[in-house]
């Protein structure tokens, strides 16, 4: 994925009715990418690029980065190319194992995140983020409305796997800029091959 | 909960019960209450399917009362499949009904000279034993329709399947919930073979009473048990509830996404044991996780927030309806989905929840099936990934054939049979869906639990409220071994109340909610126990179970993980087991 080419993917913009939103949720735990800042420690990005209040932060009980459980938001740092995954608290001894400075962390030192980056450089990428579980109702609508950018075989699968009632709660569909009709864009098949889409959703609920 | 009722199924002239006083047991409940007896009682060197061992049954110190959460029930033995003793238990609305009738424990002793099969019935009047070979080989889904038929709809049942009778080592033994489905199970250790050795198919419960002298008066349940202080118990309760309901985990959690909201994460860590453990992350793992899991259920018009027992408040389970709408199973947890999922390359969820009831129906435990097909997979039998092969292995298994005899013996005997090195077992059970390698922590509790390699033997509380052995440090590599130890006697102790192990995730942050425990505890039977107490007793479990398996032949040999995965690296993090020897036999050290 190259940042350079991010103008010429085909740019998907949607407003549902509120509940609807929670349709593209489900997008978010396999992963979405974002154009932000990068450089950055997870802290900051979760603040100023996901819009996450200290209430917010408080919840995101694990934060993994590039595979690895992070402890100290404030040292691990966001680079081109990173994978950054948030989870509520989780059940289990394995759950709380997971949580960030957590009573049983030492139970994963062997994956624990350690920054190695000494200097931070400073700039702009694309970064890859999964939210889980509960985040996804939290974090979901802002993100979404922000714009995130997925894969078109994802779309396709998302798209056709949608019923009736959903295109119907649909109220305005662009592509690039134009309004397109929900037919249209059921209609899946000019987006096979197109490698990278930008998708944009905004509802009632993201906008309150 | 004053007596213990002994069957004897050897005796001359059928089985014969007795009701006997708790005696020397007096104060035990749950896995203190089997360990306790099958320590005291059954030659730690007796075959596990002879007439010498015994099979015990136990709800926990607080089944049967107002408690929130107390309806865990614990059944004990020695192991068919480990050799060892073992504890395994259940959800399920018999340990509140089996308490309110006033027992402490089932034990079923001895064994009948025939080949016929024994159902047991128990009410306020007293114990029914009969003959009724007309539900060999029944499924438990049958059984129960079956048992429903003929006692009514207010009884709940304890039985096994035809892996139970065929004595197969992953056999279970199940509990029915409250909708009267056997969906809840005592799953580990293959239990439900040491009931198909005692000849009994299932026990019925009814605690119902008639209320009123008139024909037709209506059948109520019995009360619950009264405790000694019930204005400071009600207080507590409420406490232990509250406490539940505003912590993350018990209060949102766990309802809204079941146990296998941890299919994304552990995946995304990299610790997801995928295609027999030899990797941490399954590219499907989005299409089977806890998310999707919940969001396929609403589609279908099912129920993501279920609870498996009367007076549960968290409400972690559900259930599952197929396409059409229809209920297929109850919702399959998250080390059911990995077992038959990720371990096996299996995406598909409605696969995977036809696994999850053929092992329901069948009497098989869903950890140590999985396992098992994952291994044979590795032999060649089937490839990874395809999902309709796994289901007909169940299906071998269930009919008994001869491949499925082998299946049914559980992951160590199949690899032994298939020449497969690769096989995840410590004390010949499977393990469960975290990684040793990526988690080494959990690596120690796997390979030091009296139980064989177990999740939930290291699962519970919060070693900074019982402070058991001082304080930690965590940052130390010793850390994980005083971490473990510390676990598995607080997790010994709550088994030992029937207080389900979720709990563990709002005691471990709220002191007060632990505090509401003991408050719990101390009204119902006028004691004072402290965090110290509950130490105390989580240590005499342990003590118990590890002499036990010390007379039974067990060594420090035993207390290891599989020599691979100290070896093999286990992607992404290409990490081993790092553990010492010398600190795993440190683990019971206090």
């Amino acid at each position: 994925m190259d940042i350079d080419n991010i103008e010429s993917w085909p740019s998907i913009t949607l407003e549902v009715e509120g509940p609807l939103v929670s349709h593209f949720f489900l997008l978010l735990q396999q992963g979405v990418t974002i154009r932000s800042r990068t450089g950055c420690s997870v802290a900051s990005f979760l603040r100023e690029e996901i819009g996450a209040d200290i209430e917010t932060i408080k919840r995101i009980q694990s934060v993994i980065l590039d595979g690895s459980p992070v402890d100290d938001l404030e040292s691990a740092v966001i680079k081109d190319g990173s994978v950054l995954a948030l989870s509520a608290a989780m059940p289990g001894l394995v759950g709380a194992t997971l949580r960030r400075g957590g009573t049983y962390s030492s139970f994963r030192s062997g994956i624990t995140y350690h920054e190695t980056q000494e200097e931070c450089v400073r700039g702009e990428g694309l970064v890859q983020i999964k939210i889980f579980n509960l985040l996804m109702a939290e974090l979901g609508p802002r993100l979404l409305q922000k714009g995130v950018i997925i894969s078109s075989e994802d779309f396709i699968r998302f798209a056709t796997g949608q019923s009736q009632d959903f295109w119907q709660g649909c109220r305005r569909i662009t592509l690039d800029g134009k309004p397109l009709d929900a037919g249209e864009l059921q209609d899946t098949a000019w987006l096979s091959g197109k490698g990278q889409i930008f998708l944009s959703v905004s509802s009632d609920k993201a906008r309150a | 909960m004053d007596k213990i009722l002994r069957i004897d199924m050897g005796a001359d002239g059928g089985p014969k019960t007795s009701s006997v006083p708790l005696g020397q047991y007096a104060g035990f409940g749950g896995r203190a209450m089997t360990s306790a007896i099958v320590s005291k009682e059954v030659p730690p060197l007796c075959h596990p399917l002879g007439a010498e061992n015994k099979l015990v049954i136990a709800p926990g110190l607080l089944s049967g009362t107002a408690s929130a959460m107390s309806g865990r029930i614990s059944v004990g033995g020695k192991s068919p499949l480990t050799g060892g003793i073992k504890e395994a238990n259940s959800g399920g609305q018999p340990s509140q009904v089996l308490a309110r009738l006033g027992y402490a424990a089932i034990v079923l002793e001895g064994k009948p000279k025939n080949n016929d099969l024994y159902k047991v019935f128990i009410n306020k009047d007293g114990v029914k034993i009969s003959v009724d070979n007309s539900l060999k080989m029944l499924p438990n889904y049958d059984l129960v329709a079956k048992m429903k038929a003929e006692y009514g709809e207010k009884i709940c049942c304890i039985s096994i399947g035809p892996a139970g009778e065929m004595k197969m080592a992953s056999a279970t033994v199940a509990f029915t919930d409250m909708e009267l489905r056997p969906t809840r199970h005592a799953g580990r250790g293959g239990l439900g073979a040491v009931m198909g050795s005692k000849g009994v198919k299932v026990i019925v419960l009814d605690d119902t009473i008639v209320r009123g002298s008139t024909p037709g008066s209506p059948a109520v349940t019995m009360q619950m048990r009264v405790p000694k202080d019930p204005e400071k118990f009600k207080d507590a309760n409420k406490r232990f509830v509250d406490g539940l309901k505003s912590h993350a985990v018990t209060g949102q959690g766990l309802p809204a996404y079941g146990t296998n909201v941890l299919t994304n994460i552990l995946n995304e860590v990299g610790g997801y044991p995928t295609y027999n453990f030899k990797q941490g992350r399954f590219d499907g793992a989005s299409k089977i996780s806890g998310e999707t899991q919940a969001e396929t259920e609403k589609t279908r018009g099912a129920n993501p927030t279920h609870g498996c027992h009367r007076g549960c408040v968290i409400q972690c389970s559900g259930t599952y309806n197929d396409k059409d709408g229809h209920y297929l199973t109850k919702q399959p947890e998250y080390e059911t989905v990995w077992a038959h999922g990720g371990n096996c390359g299996i995406s598909d969820l409605d696969k995977i929840a036809m696994m999850d009831f053929l092992d329901d129906n069948y009497g098989i435990d869903t950890i140590e099936m999985g396992a098992t097909i994952a291994v044979a997979m590795d032999a060649g039998l089937a490839k990874f990934g395809d999902a309709d092969a796994a289901i007909q292995m169940i299906h071998e298994v269930g009919k008994g054939t001869h491949l499925g005899r082998i299946l049914g013996s559980g992951a160590a005997v199949t690899g032994k049979a298939y020449g497969v090195e690769r096989v995840p077992v410590v004390k010949g059970q499977a393990m469960p869906a975290y990684d040793p390698r990526a988690v080494q922590g959990i690596g120690v509790t796997y390979a030091t639990s009296p139980m064989g390699a177990d999740h939930t033997a290291g699962y519970a509380v919060a070693q900074n409220v019982l402070k058991v052995g001082g304080d930690v440090n965590a940052l130390k590599p010793e850390g994980q071994v005083e971490l473990s130890r510390n676990l598995q006697i607080a997790t010994a102790a709550i088994d030992s109340t029937g207080m389900c192990l979720f709990i563990a995730f709002a005691v471990l942050d709220q002191p007060d909610t632990f505090q509401a425990l003991l408050d719990l505890l101390n009204s119902f039977y006028g004691m004072n126990l402290t965090a110290d107490g509950v130490t105390d007793l989580g240590k005499k479990v342990l003590t118990m179970e590890r002499d036990f398996n010390a007379k039974a032949g067990f060594t420090a040999a035993q207390d290891r993980l599989p020599e691979y995965f100290k070896s093999e690296k286990f992607a992404p993090h290409n990490v081993t087991f790092g553990v010492k020897d010398e600190d795993l036999d440190k683990v019971f050290n206090w």
